[in-house]
């Protein structure tokens, strides 16, 4: 806005400003545009120049019309829109009516003069309706002034006055022109905040969809988990109990196929259970029931559950400690869940004769938890996708040997975030791995 | 053995094989065993009571396992039942919290369980209730 050609009256000054505070204060594209012809209107009846009516009309480029927007809600207005046949918004001027001053001064970029209302009124009326109308509003002359969005004109303001437009000073065009720029600012900003505003509101109702979503999801899992897990209690089941001789002997052959079949049924259970899990954590239905925790206790007892396993696959199993530990704050069974997890992976990747130790030490105020291995090692390829959903492993040799379903490390570092801990680890490929992560100490809260 | 004779179990439990395969592993261990194919035929059964041990699934056809539990706490039959244990596949916390809220002494995820645990949690909750 070039602010040197308005009038330099303090009054002129203050409507100025008024107005412009009204682009400041509103930001809904329908307020701002009534709101800018009744302020204009207002400050210009404030400065007795005699304008009676004030009408704002915005060029629609998709339909190649010009569409009234808004009218100042003056008492010359009123009585002529209730004595006309049409209503305010059935005015409206196709772009090809050059005739219509309107129309040309919106093409011109340019002030157009009007004395008389067929000029920018027809059509849509009719040269008598306009006639009539001008009557019954007591305007002398009118003035359409183009509004500028930089180079591009969006519109026109009409300004119709009880006097004649050569009774207009210059400075009182300056200051119209002056409005009519600060209209262009506020339809801008107004435009692009009511866009925003209805693509928020589409965001809005798209987000409410996809919680609904969520939720059948959910639903659907949990339901889903329930009937799989059925007939797979079914087979586990029966496999264990012609495993455990209950139907008679069985053949060595016959025993070692069956234990296949049992180990398979495991683990899609493990898997029906971990993809419920993950569709609870997204879903943030998880709440953590946190508790003071015995890390080395809880290690003691993973040990322990493992001790089987360990003879089995002939694994050394210890615990590292150093001096008292005071409790963190956890969720017992999924530190517990996160504790399994990392020493069965050490489990599933270290050969006979090598060892698994639990460490459990203080810093930083955190309880830190690792898991070592003398296992196979992650190659240096896999590392960065190690905590990703699915994200296991995959190399030649180490594929056969991974069993598990790649979300277990994917949950447990969710878990362990949600804690507001950190799991990490270090591997060197061939030499083994250590999985750490961090807990908050127990404080009471 | 002897013991086990006197004691009465009900399996509340739609699915045919896993109501056999309760059937089969409580039975060998010389329990008198009922059991209801839905939740209605639980219901029934339940309220006659008398069971030293319920054996109850959650989903169910006709009446499901919290609407039993919610039905017997505000009527609770005159044969009591000793102790009701859900035994369920639907492992939502929530779930779990409800039923024992409402009266479920514990809550047994089946596909957990080899049948060497159920059967030693059945014993030792009619442990518990003698």
């Amino acid at each position: 806005m070039d602010v040197t050609n308005i009038p330099q009256t303090p009054d002129t000054l203050a409507a100025l400003w008024k107005i412009q505070k009204i682009i400041f204060n509103t930001l809904d594209f329908e307020q701002v545009v009534q709101k800018i012809v009744d302020s204009i209107a207002i400050e210009l009846d404030f400065l007795k120049l005699g304008y009676r009516i004030i009408v704002l009309a915005l060029v629609d480029e998709k339909e190649g019309v010009m569409k009234r927007i808004s009218m100042s809600q003056t008492p010359a207005a009123e009585a002529t829109m209730g004595a006309g046949k049409m209503t305010f918004d059935q005015i409206v001027i196709p772009l090809t009516a050059e005739n219509n001053l309107c129309i040309r001064s919106y093409k011109d970029k340019e002030p157009k003069v009007v004395l008389d209302w067929k000029d920018i009124l027809t059509p849509p009326m009719t040269e008598e309706e306009a006639r009539r109308l001008q009557t019954i509003s007591g305007v002398k002359n009118s003035i359409v002034f183009p509004v500028l969005d930089g180079e591009l004109c969006i519109g026109v303001m009409i300004f119709s006055l009880e006097k004649d437009v050569s009774e207009m000073s210059e400075d009182e065009k300056n200051l119209i022109q002056s409005f009519t720029d600060i209209v262009s600012l506020a339809i801008h900003d107004a435009n692009l905040y009511s866009n925003l505003k209805s693509t928020s509101k589409k965001l809005d109702e798209a987000n409410k969809k996809l919680k609904e979503l969520d939720k059948l999801k959910d639903e659907f899992v949990s339901l889903a988990s329930h009937e799989l897990r059925t007939p797979m209690t079914a087979v586990k089941s029966y496999t264990w109990l012609v495993l455990n001789n209950k139907s008679g002997e069985i053949t060595p052959k016959t025993r070692e196929h069956l234990e296949k079949v049992y180990n398979s049924t495991e683990r899609l259970i493990h898997l029906v259970n971990e993809m419920l899990d993950i569709s609870r954590i997204e879903g943030g239905r998880v709440q953590l029931k946190l508790e003071a925790l015995d890390l080395v206790q809880l290690a003691r007892e993973v040990k322990d559950e493992f001790a089987p396993r360990a003879s089995e696959q002939n694994l050394v199993m210890e615990i590292e400690t150093d001096g008292k530990i005071s409790p963190a704050a956890g969720d017992r069974d999924k530190i517990h869940q996160v504790l399994v997890n990392l020493v069965g992976n050490s489990f599933k990747f270290t050969q006979s004769g090598g060892r698994v130790s639990i460490s459990v030490r203080l810093k930083d105020n955190m309880v830190e938890v690792g898991i070592e291995d003398t296992g196979i090692g992650i190659a240096k390829e896999d590392q960065e996708r190690i905590f990703q959903k699915f994200g296991r492993v995959e190399g030649s040799l180490v594929i056969s040997k991974i069993g598990g379903t790649g979300l277990g490390l994917y949950l447990s570092k969710q878990y362990i975030e949600m804690h507001g801990g950190k799991i990490w680890f270090e591997s060197e490929p061939g030499k083994g791995s250590t999985f750490t992560f961090s807990l908050p100490l127990y404080t009471g809260n | 053995m002897d013991e086990n004779l006197k004691k009465r179990i009900l399996i509340i439990e739609d699915d045919e094989y896993l109501r056999d395969l309760y059937m089969e592993i409580l039975t060998a261990e010389g329990f008198m065993v009922d059991q209801a194919v839905d939740g209605e035929e639980g219901y029934q059964a339940v309220t006659r009571g008398g069971y030293d041990l319920v054996l109850l699934d959650i989903m169910l056809p006709k009446k499901d396992g919290i609407a039993i539990l919610r039905d017997l706490a505000q009527n609770p039959p005159e044969g009591k039942n000793k102790v009701i244990v859900v035994l369920s596949n639907l492992g939502q916390e929530s779930v779990i919290a409800e039923a024992v809220k409402l009266g479920a002494r514990g809550y047994m995820i089946k596909s957990e369980m080899t049948p060497e645990q159920t059967v030693n949690e059945v014993k030792r909750y009619l442990a518990e209730s003698t």
